[in-house]
């Protein structure tokens, strides 16, 4: 974990709600596993007070870059910032997500659950992996690429409907030995459902609202099916991954 | 290059910077050296295992966090198994802060921790808001203040700082009845209480309704009850409460305090004490004035 202020060098808004931020740094770049996050924050603005926790989206050699959402104060600040100006980032945090090798692997993303999903699809086809990928989003502004199988609510990209209902209809036609999701919880929570019927190993990436991002305020706390009991766990540093069948959804 | 050594209790600090209870723990260790820290405060610890308040424990509103973490903490006895040995690695002061539900129970954890070396103070934490039966019920009653700090005292040669809350109508008698049963120094201040709610649902933003209120937005407030506590006790006080740099740690020092503690601005800047050691001490130097001197010195007259 490293504590920096890094001059910004690249900003590139995908549309009025999504941007990519990118900083170069080598330091960090080595570090990083698919599923880690930064918190990330403008030095130069007091309010809000927090730094905001974004996944990696991609790194490349040097270069690491974060997708970001447009949803308050934070982000819309970070949003204006130009290239050279400083950023502040804490990371790589968190666990990330458990790779493997030689298996037929599917991602499931939605929304700006999208984040960490190219980084992870890069390392898995690396290590040799069969990779399908479905991404859904309420409408085309919430397609970030078009080489994956993209679904939209209101049918303006892709295929029309849920990311779920397509990927339920994968997971009947093919096999499909692991499942990765990053999205909104109830999508998260069914996908788990379906893996759990097939006996398919799922793992999801859990978002909470977060202080310090390394387990000492103990704030971001989720419910987690442990052994015979339910116990908290912190979403900063036991996750931000999970095994889907171990959350406690709807707590 | 002036050293802002001062004396705490029984404790000599190298600084006058700590870290507050519950906003810092060895998860910071990769970041930087924690001796260089003047000393260091462990999350407020219970004597059996707590697992916290239901979420959502967090919400950030304008220049502050809510919190209701309900003092998760894995309870004394794995404290002293898993945590005291990577404390101990560090060359400055441990605080162990703690908090239990009865004047018996609160003895029974000093004379555990007692036995054991490398713990230099214990922070009594009679001010928490977010756990029932135990924490502010303490503090906000000068009585019960007077007989928990004379059975603790009794119980401890160790340094015996009382945590005070500002949610009460006058500190001040709390910290000389703290005081008048032998406390050797005074933290302050906890959390106020506070509370945020979600307009489109109607429904509070925190899982317990109320939380704790910190950041800067409570650095005036603080600084008031630290300026008059000062005034009323001789005991050094560790003064906490919105600071985030060299600026407001010297404010609370002027208006009284021998020490100060970052909480929330950890999360925000976890270097930030690295900082605002250096920033008193360049204030000493460009000012040419001893640490001690800079205490209490407020002009108040003319």
């Amino acid at each position: 974990m490293h504590f920096k202020k890094l001059p910004v060098l690249k900003i590139e808004h995908i549309n009025k709600d999504y941007f990519v931020l990118g900083v170069r740094d080598k330091e960090l770049t080595q570090k990083i596993k698919p599923g880690h996050f930064f918190q990330v924050k403008d030095p130069a603005s007091r309010i809000p007070l927090l730094p905001r926790p974004f996944s990696v989206y991609k790194v490349d050699n040097d270069e690491l870059e974060f997708l970001v959402k447009i949803i308050g104060e934070a982000t819309m600040k970070l949003s204006h910032l130009s290239t050279g100006q400083d950023i502040q980032l804490l990371g790589p945090l968190g666990n990330g997500f458990p790779l493997v090798s030689g298996k037929k692997v599917l991602l499931a993303s939605g929304g700006i659950g999208f984040a960490p999903m190219p980084f992870l699809e890069h390392k898995l086809k690396e290590a040799g992996n069969e990779v399908h990928f479905y991404h859904g989003g309420r409408s085309s502004n919430d397609v970030f690429c078009d080489s994956v199988e993209n679904c939209t609510d209101d049918g303006t990209f892709g295929h029309t409907g849920f990311v779920t209902e397509y990927v339920e209809k994968y997971l009947d036609s093919t096999h499909i030995d692991i499942v990765y999701a990053c999205g909104p919880e109830p999508m998260m929570k069914t996908l788990t459902i379906m893996c759990s019927k097939r006996d398919i190993p799922i793992y999801v990436s859990m978002e909470r609202v977060m202080a310090c991002g390394v387990g000492a305020c103990c704030g971001c706390v989720i419910k987690i099916k442990e052994n015979d009991s339910i116990v908290y766990k912190k979403v900063c540093n036991d996750g931000p991954v999970f095994y889907g069948a171990e959350v406690v959804w709807d707590a | 290059m002036h050293k802002c050594e001062i004396e705490f209790g029984k404790m000599k600090w190298k600084n006058p910077v700590t870290v507050a209870s519950g906003t810092f723990g060895l998860e910071y260790a990769d970041l930087f050296d924690l001796s260089q820290l003047g000393a260091l405060t462990t999350k407020t610890i219970t004597p059996l295992p707590k697992e916290g308040n239901e979420p959502q424990r967090i919400v950030e509103t304008e220049a502050g966090l809510l919190n209701s973490i309900g003092l998760q903490n894995p309870g004394l006895d794995e404290f002293i198994r898993t945590d005291l040995p990577q404390y101990r690695k560090f060359h400055t002061n441990l605080i162990v802060s703690v908090s239990a539900s009865s004047i018996k129970e609160f003895i029974n954890m000093i004379e555990k921790l007692n036995v054991q070396s490398g713990v230099d103070a214990y922070e009594i934490n009679v001010s928490c808001p977010n756990v029932e039966n135990e924490g502010i019920a303490f503090g906000t009653d000068p009585e019960v203040v007077f007989e928990l700090t004379s059975q603790l005292r009794k119980a401890t040669e160790k340094t015996l700082i009382i945590k005070l809350t500002p949610n009460v109508t006058l500190i001040t008698d709390i910290a000389v009845q703290a005081e008048r049963a032998g406390a050797d120094g005074l933290a302050m201040i906890n959390t106020l209480y506070g509370m945020a709610v979600e307009v489109r649902t109607k429904r509070p933003k925190l899982h317990s309704i109320i939380g704790g209120y910190s950041g800067p937005a409570i650095k005036p407030i603080a600084l008031q009850n630290v300026y008059k506590v000062a005034q009323a006790v001789s005991i050094p006080i560790l003064a906490m409460g919105g600071i985030t740099n060299s600026d407001d740690a010297l404010e609370f020092i002027i208006a009284g305090a021998s020490a100060v503690a970052v909480g929330t601005y950890n999360f925000v800047n976890p270097l930030c004490t690295l900082e605002i050691i250096k920033g008193i001490e360049d204030y000493c130097v460009r000012n040419d004035m001893k640490y001690q001197d800079l205490i209490g010195s407020i002009q108040t007259k003319g």
